[in-house]
């Protein structure tokens, strides 16, 4: 287990390293800059800002002072939202995306894990043919088409549930975001629990535990569904990684003060430390829930764990 | 009858041919009927500036289809070519080439292809370049195993003892026999494409004004959606329909060809 871990950081600080180099590149590389308004600047302010900002060093002494300062945890003030540093807007966005992507991720599997069940032990039949379409329609269906119209239905026809806001995380406010976001992720979960479940109903282990004449619910929950998760677990580290990505658009459509939308922001807006600041927090995140799905996939499935 | 496919052609077609023959181009303003209703000559209404629903709809369909294609070709050169060598080649440089796919994916990919649009500039041919340049990977990925497969067999082992040079077997025997899957993993790589083109819209950093896109075209009929949910139906009803059937069209190939 050790080993694992140690050999997953050997991959995943290069991986890191390489994030931020990439981008601060690129960032560089960019055409504009963050002072480039409406209203030029005079020259006199424009120099200072550039010397403030250290923007007048040698590209690789800014790189190295960069590097420096993130692995303190200081991404430098936002260009953009003066007065704020992208640490601030850091904790501020963080949790709740985070908690948006953690209630969509809950709800995802227990539908999916749920739906998968229900196809897996109908199989053939019309549950889960339907289930299975279903599945694929929401797989494909982009979580920007889905929450319009769920608002749309919820929010504006009927009246129901608010349109837009977070309302400090009240639950009327985070019924329809959830969803939202949920959904394409239910119906991967689905398929993937009723692909695992059609294999582990017909393994040999399965088939003893039958023949000893074990309850079939006991068979189903206690023999068949653990490794039948196995494929589920190790799609939920880039799930959560997608559910990142999806929380900026449900963050947008929604106005939900959360780390997407800072991040949109800083992307128009040309916020060099913000973009750089959140891509190398997500980078970390998604090696983060790698590693996690990977230990999950050797604790529900011992032959794994080598 | 490939009944996914046909739908897929239809929409092509109506895209491709539609706005010649709809009196309003996709860009001028009809200044009588600014946020119109749905009438005779505007059968979807009008937008918030008065320009035809209808014709921006195809026309947003087709910018979304042919920045989808085009990405997925870029993928499709850089991922065959680029998994036909690793495994053709095989032991170390195979290993540095796979390490570099490896890293590459686990990248936060949405944000890099945010990146590249804010660095570049928000050109349309620079949105399907950078799209086309992050999903080749899973064709790589493919075309390399597939490759690994193939060199044991006698064929290709004929060939080499038959004294053929290693361009002729890749180009002469591999790349033919690889063309079936990755013609599957092309069917399956445009729907991908077309769902990052129109978050990249959605958001405001893909395609451009006065030019459109399906995802800006949702994005507007979202914030439009209290007048007429018409233009957040249809071009939304249209995008998902190309996202399905080219998802279905390409799985069923995909299983075909590695059964």
């Amino acid at each position: 287990m050790l080993t694992l871990i140690l050999r997953r950081l050997g991959t995943a600080i290069p991986t890191l390293f390489g994030v931020i180099f990439l981008s601060f590149v690129l960032m560089r590389a960019a055409p504009g800059g963050p002072f480039d308004g409406e209203r030029p600047l005079d020259p006199a302010t424009r120099a200072a800002l550039t010397k403030a900002y250290g923007l007048d060093l040698p590209i690789h002494e800014q790189f190295g002072r960069y590097l420096t300062r993130v692995a303190q945890g200081d991404f430098g003030p936002s260009l953009v939202y003066r007065d704020f540093t992208v640490t601030d807007l850091v904790a501020k966005g963080l949790p709740i995306s985070l908690t948006l992507g953690a209630l969509a991720l809950l709800l995802a599997l227990a539908l999916g894990i749920g739906s998968g069940l229900v196809g897996a032990t109908h199989a053939a039949r019309w549950p889960d043919k339907i289930i299975g379409m279903g599945a694929t329609i929401l797989t494909a269906l982009p979580s920007f088409v889905t929450a319009p119209l769920l608002v749309l239905v919820f929010g504006l026809s009927l009246g129901w549930l608010p349109v837009s806001g977070w309302n400090d995380g009240g639950l009327p406010n985070v019924i329809l975001p959830v969803i939202a976001l949920a959904l394409p992720y239910a119906g991967a979960i689905s398929k993937l629990t009723r692909a695992g479940l059609a294999s582990a109903l017909a393994e040999d282990h399965v088939r003893t535990a039958r023949a000893r004449g074990l309850a079939p619910m006991t068979v189903l929950f206690r023999h068949a569904l653990r490794p039948a998760l196995v494929p589920v677990a190790s799609y939920v580290g880039p799930a959560a990684a997608g559910l990142l990505t999806g929380a900026v658009v449900i963050e947008t459509v929604f106005a939900l003060p959360g780390l997407g939308r800072y991040f949109v922001q800083g992307a128009l807006n040309r916020d060099y430390p913000l973009v750089l600041g959140v891509v190398t927090l997500y980078a970390g995140l998604i090696i983060l829930f790698n590693l996690l799905a990977d230990l999950a996939y050797g604790w529900l499935d011992p032959r794994a764990r080598g | 009858m490939n009944r996914p496919l046909t739908l897929v052609a239809v929409i092509v077609a109506a895209a491709v041919l539609g706005p010649l023959l709809l009196p309003w181009p996709y860009d001028v303003i009809d200044w009588g009927a600014v946020r119109g209703a749905p009438s005779l000559s505007h059968p979807l209404g009008t937008d918030s500036v008065g320009r035809d629903l209808l014709a921006r709809t195809l026309v947003g369909t087709r910018v979304t289809l042919s920045v989808a294609t085009a990405a997925a070709l870029v993928a499709l050169v850089i991922g065959v070519a680029w998994g036909a060598v690793a495994g053709w080649v095989g032991g170390k440089t195979d290993e540095v080439m796979m390490r570099v796919v490896d890293g590459l994916y686990a990248l936060p990919f949405m944000f890099v292809v945010i990146l590249l649009m804010v660095v570049f500039g928000r050109s349309i041919l620079l949105v399907f370049l950078g799209i086309g340049a992050v999903e080749w990977l899973t064709m790589a990925r493919v075309v390399r195993g597939q490759v690994i497969q193939l060199k044991q067999r006698p064929f290709i082992i004929a060939a080499e003892a038959a004294g053929a040079p290693p361009r002729a077997i890749l180009i002469g025997h591999i790349l033919p026999n690889v063309a079936g899957v990755a013609t599957a993993y092309l069917l399956l790589t445009v729907p991908q494409v077309v769902m990052v083109e129109s978050f990249l819209s959605f958001l405001g950093l893909g395609v451009q004004e006065p030019l459109t896109s399906l995802g800006i075209l949702v994005k507007e009929g979202a914030d439009d959606m209290d007048l007429s949910p018409l233009g957040l139906l249809v071009p939304g009803g249209i995008l998902v329909t190309v996202l399905v059937c080219l998802t279905l069209a390409g799985e069923k190939l995909r299983d075909r060809f590695s059964a």
